[in-house]
């Protein structure tokens, strides 16, 4: 059985999988306690599922980009759980996660998953079809992504920077999904579909966030 | 019964198990002072990315050093400190005593300091006076004993070891200012200046920023002046202070002992005029103890779940948690 959690944008999400699909699930949108809702969430989806740790072989975390005080709690959470139980973790990014709920809706174009990352900018990634990303995730504004995208018309955006700029898109003429966090249930579905393709799973001491910005102190020091 | 204990409220990754509430069967401490020392300070962005890389391996190192494979419960501090910091350690504890099927308990760091006197001097007999100085805290505090404190005083703008780190920048002596303080000012004159010793009279609070200032203005006037000197003088000023509010504290209350404790405990002009200003035992901290480590997160952890019962998963971390107050 696999453990998701996903706390990457403003959503706490915990889901369950077994070798048949997503068995299990729970998510919170709005209240962005992450740190209080995580832990209680994890217990109730396993005693609803009627499952225990015990019955876990891996963790399945979303490791960003994202909100990086809320993703901090996910991978911390998913460390503790992993190294307590001596199992691995499968990380996943936000941005695959976003971009396989639109396919699996039955979209079938190219996709750009963009995620709000503050300060006037977004983190985006870009897919061809599923499964397969023609573009690693990075960080720009969202003026110089839908400037980009405003040649490839047919692009079906998601996540939360698309819908935070979605005027912008608009303007230039691009289709924003109705997604916009990524979702806990496809988190682990991603996570399942590796490991039974032979995906290895990471110790839990090298799961690392993908921050995609400098640390604020070091931005400072370079622009002094 | 033994704990693992998790501190993650500052700049110091530790981990640490200890059993029957005061036995240290491992302690182990990541700094991160190299990430931070080019600031001049800690940078919370950094400190909270670090901590996410040095806590696992803490863990996994103390609890193969404790020789165990499973705790009997997870304590970890939850506040005061900073946020972003706080919450990878409380995070990380939760999923550990959740795999373990422990209990978890949250921990106040300021009853963690106040614990270092029971794993290290568990002959002192309370009630005790608390001297606790650092670079996020500085109070004076009445124990009565474990778990009844009362607050005499505390500053009411820069922390004590906050105005060491400060007065070394001025100075051009590093990060952290603490210890570089210390070693400069063994070859400096402290009566070469006199600066000010703010409240001193006045009850058991202290204020620090008027003398960071009178430092920067007494170097304007003088900029010949020799940096021992100064470090010196700052160093006298600050410690006289100190030292004269906890005694007059315990002769005031009656405590039967004096216990430092924080980073500038570890100050060895604090150290050595401690000893002398009461005649009551005195409790200097080892080095180990007066800095964040885990070990007493995990013995304050150990009496709080005996006396409280274990913390709910929703526990949030509060940056400004503040010490209980006597019931
Ligand atoms: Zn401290």
């Amino acid at each position: 059985m696999l453990l998701g959690i996903e706390t990457a944008a403003g959503l706490v999400g915990v889901a369950l999988a077994d070798a048949d699909g997503p068995l299990a699930g729970v998510w919170l949108r709005g209240d962005r306690r992450h740190a209080e809702t995580l832990g209680p969430a994890v217990e109730h989806v396993l005693t609803q599922a009627g499952a225990s740790l015990a019955d876990v072989d891996a963790v399945a975390v979303d490791v960003g980009p994202g909100l990086f005080t809320g993703l901090r709690v996910g991978v911390a959470t998913a460390q503790g759980l992993a190294a307590g139980l001596g199992l691995g973790v499968v990380e996943v990014t936000s941005v695959d996660v976003l971009a396989q709920e639109v396919y699996d809706g039955g979209w079938e174009g190219p996709v750009a998953a963009v995620v709000d990352a503050r300060r006037a900018e977004v983190f985006v990634a870009s897919y061809e079809e599923p499964g397969v990303q023609t573009e690693a995730p990075s960080r720009q504004s969202p003026e110089t992504l839908a400037g980009r995208l405003a040649g490839a018309p047919g692009t079906l955006l998601v996540g939360t920077g698309a819908h935070r700029y979605a005027a912008l898109f608009a303007g230039a003429g691009l289709r924003v999904a109705a997604i916009r966090e990524p979702s806990p249930r496809v988190l682990v579905s991603i996570a399942a579909g590796r490991l039974a393709a032979g995906a290895a799973p990471v110790p839990a001491a090298a799961v690392r966030p993908v921050y995609l910005r400098e640390a604020d102190a070091r931005i400072n020091w370079v622009q002094r | 019964m033994n704990v693992l204990g998790i501190e993650t409220s500052c700049d110091e990754t530790a981990a640490a198990v200890v059993s029957e509430g005061r036995v240290v069967e491992s302690s182990v401490v990541s700094s991160q002072i190299d990430l931070h020392a080019r600031y001049g300070g800690v940078v919370p962005e950094i400190a909270g990315r670090a901590h996410v890389e040095l806590l696992v391996p803490a863990v996994e190192e103390a609890m193969a050093r404790a020789g165990i494979e499973r705790p009997d419960a997870v304590a970890a501090t939850y506040g005061p400190g900073l946020v972003g910091s706080l919450l990878v350690g409380l995070s990380a504890a939760k999923g550990l005593a959740m795999s373990w099927g422990v209990p978890f308990v949250g921990v106040n760091h300021l009853e963690g300091h106040l614990f270092a006197p029971v794993i290290e001097e568990p002959s002192l007999r309370w009630p005790l006076v608390v001297l606790l100085v650092s670079g996020g805290h500085t109070l004076l505090v009445h124990a009565a004993a474990p778990g009844r404190y009362r607050l005499l005083g505390q500053t009411l703008d820069d922390a004590a070891g906050e105005a060491f780190d400060k007065v070394a920048r001025f100075l051009g002596l590093g990060y952290p200012g603490g210890p570089a303080i210390d070693r400069v000012a063994k070859e400096g004159d402290p009566a070469a200046f006199t600066f000010p010793r703010a409240m001193l009279g006045d009850g058991y609070d202290f204020s620090f920023s008027g003398l960071k200032t009178a430092v920067v203005r007494a170097v304007e006037r003088r900029p010949e002046a020799a940096t021992p000197d100064v470090a010196a003088a700052f160093q006298d000023a600050v410690v006289d202070v100190l030292v004269t509010k906890a005694a007059r504290a315990v002769r005031a209350t009656g405590a039967r002992g004096l216990c430092l404790g924080g980073g500038v405990a570890a100050n060895s002009l604090l150290r050595r005029r401690a000893l002398e200003a009461v005649d009551v035992p005195t409790y200097l901290p080892s080095m180990a103890m007066c800095t964040d480590n885990a070990a007493m997160v995990a013995a304050a952890g150990s009496f709080r779940l005996l006396r409280d019962g274990p913390s709910p998963l929703s526990l949030a971390p509060d940056p400004g948690l503040f010490l209980e107050f006597e019931r």
